[in-house]
């Protein structure tokens, strides 16, 4: 379960055009500071600074490869957007969960007249 | 789509809505009567099993209900009901959302389907809106569909 302010850096890293680019090019695999701004034409430092709130929210990590450093994809991040509703969810499949084990309940004594 | 024990859950944030479906070995009649009689409702209504402490049901289109859960805090269910059809349909206003219950028949079994469709300024958005744009929401969802299908 995310803690609000950990949601805050998710949606606050999403809401930006470029990041989100950058996360759709690392779904392709991984890329170097360099090769993530050729196609945006912007400077390394400004790609640099968008990699940074994208690691900050735990999506965008860094291998350990020499100079190049290439950057990839949190595994399992993005699906984690959805964790918001888990609890929600988890609270109905509990509640239904117990309907079934009613309905049994139900089902095992015998009818009362109507 | 997500799947869990035995719910399969879907979620649409086009039109605010989650819906719940699950099969019981039941008739419908039965999981009619679970949903609404006050003496089987306060039976399984609490996720955590507690009974509740107050159930009131006035089962007619405009009658009213309410579920009270013993955890003192929490606001307790209530609403009104809209449609009412034994034992296929249920439809009810609460908390600012539509519910609606469905209840068919499978053959041996009973599918049950609850969809809960939320109100725009309900808890569905709120989340999601979190130092989001207006009108990024769809982008997003769309963006996080794409990279779970290409990074698979």
């Amino acid at each position: 379960m995310y803690a609000a302010d950990r949601l805050d850096l998710v949606f606050a890293a999403l809401a930006d055009p470029t990041r989100r680019a950058i996360l759709a090019r690392l779904a392709h695999g991984e890329a170097t500071v360099a090769e993530l701004a050729e196609p945006f034409g912007f400077r390394q430092p400004t790609i640099s600074k968008h990699l940074k709130v994208l690691e900050d929210a735990g999506f965008v990590t860094h291998s350990r490869d020499g100079q190049r450093r290439p950057r990839r994809l949190v595994d399992g991040a993005l699906k984690d957007v959805d964790a918001w509703l888990a609890p929600f969810r988890k609270q109905w499949e509990a509640r239904l969960d117990n309907l079934g084990a009613h309905l049994e309940r139900m089902n095992r004594k015998p009818k009362r007249s109507r | 789509m997500m799947t869990s024990n035995e719910t399969r859950s879907t979620v649409d944030r086009a039109t605010h809505t989650i819906t719940f479906e699950r099969s019981f070995p039941a008739s419908r009649e039965q999981v009619f009567d679970a949903w609404t009689k006050p003496e089987h409702v306060t039976q399984w209504w609490d996720p955590t099993g507690t009974p509740l402490v107050e159930c009131t049901i006035d089962l007619r289109p405009g009658g009213a209900f309410k579920f009270v859960n013993d955890s003192g805090h929490a606001p307790p269910f209530e609403g009104a009901y809209r449609v009412v059809e034994r034992p296929a349909k249920l439809v009810f206003d609460a908390l600012g959302a539509v519910g609606t219950v469905l209840i068919e028949s499978t053959g041996a079994k009973t599918r049950l389907t609850v969809t809960i469709r939320c109100a725009s300024a309900d808890h569905l958005e709120q989340f999601v809106k979190l130092g989001v744009d207006a009108g990024t929401n769809q982008t997003l969802d769309n963006l996080v569909v794409y990279l779970q299908k290409t990074s698979n």
